[in-house]
């Protein structure tokens, strides 16, 4: 994700205008906007300060990446929605038959 | 391809035909003790003796097990035997049934032996099934420390200090 669609988001969560958050930081509307574009891309102490200035805190994390969530997605993307609603309705049944077994034994 | 109906009894029931001895795990193990977070992949714990292996390998045989791949999720043919299925820790499968993850030795765990000891013998819809215990799933999670296991484990911490999950 850029350092302007962070500055965007930031923004757009506090509820801001560009002007309001460009009041804020002592700069111009039209700066904020070339930052959020990304005509101008800002260094990373720029973007903590300008999430900062909106009242939330950027907290950067470094995970190792994961994709078995998205492989699954991929499938599902491939399907039509009927397919979609009888993979789960599957996966459902499944599940619903596994509770019942579980009861079953007490 | 056309994308594969979702039936994992299927898939656990191939693995039973062929004596496969193995642990249902992950988010589907969850699910049978009430976790809302429904995943349409099954997560399985394979024991990794030869004798095993050959047996899984021939399960694979019958379920046409491919390998799962970003570019091409109908999945890649593999010829593989028991030493080859053993050497690789983790399998992301595509089968007849659907989605299969094998995983020799899920975090935070030894494997078979260890999640094999406390798991209950379940006949989901005429599959044959060992469940990990909800405890094992839980500690599983916690090792792998995941984004999306952190979104689920305070509820099913919850599960577990409720009832277990037990059904009512």
């Amino acid at each position: 994700m850029s350092g302007g669609r962070i500055v965007r988001e930031a923004r757009r969560r506090a509820g801001l205008s560009q002007a309001q958050l460009a009041e804020r930081v002592g700069t111009t509307q039209s700066a904020i906007a070339r930052i959020e574009r990304g005509t101008t891309e800002p260094s990373f102490a720029r973007v903590v300060d300008l999430v900062a200035a909106t009242g939330l805190s950027l907290v950067p994390q470094m995970l190792e990446p994961d994709g078995s969530d998205w492989s699954l997605a991929v499938d599902n993307l491939r399907l039509s929605l009927d397919a979609r609603v009888r993979r789960h309705r599957s996966a459902l049944r499944f599940a619903q038959a596994g509770r019942e077994a579980m009861r079953g034994r007490g | 391809m056309a994308a594969a109906e979702f039936a994992p009894e299927r898939i656990l029931a191939t693995l039973h035909a062929h004596g496969v001895r193995c642990v249902l795990m992950g988010g589907f193990a969850a699910v049978l003790y009430g976790s809302p977070f429904v995943t349409t992949d099954i997560d399985v714990v394979p024991a990794s003796d030869q004798e095993n292996l050959a047996r899984l390998s021939e399960a694979l045989r019958d379920l046409h097990a491919r390998v799962w791949t970003a570019s091409e999720p109908d999945g890649l043919p593999f010829d593989h035997s028991p030493t080859s299925l053993g050497a690789v820790r983790v399998w992301n499968l595509t089968t007849d049934y659907g989605r299969l993850d094998l995983t020799f030795e899920p975090s935070g765990t030894q494997g078979y032996d260890d999640v094999a000891r406390d798991a209950i013998h379940l006949v989901i819809l005429g599959a044959d099934v060992n469940v990990a215990s909800l405890a094992d799933v839980i500690r599983s999670k916690e090792a792998a420390g995941r984004d999306k296991d952190r979104l689920v484990l305070p509820t099913l911490r919850r599960i577990a200090e409720e009832d277990g999950g037990a059904p009512r």
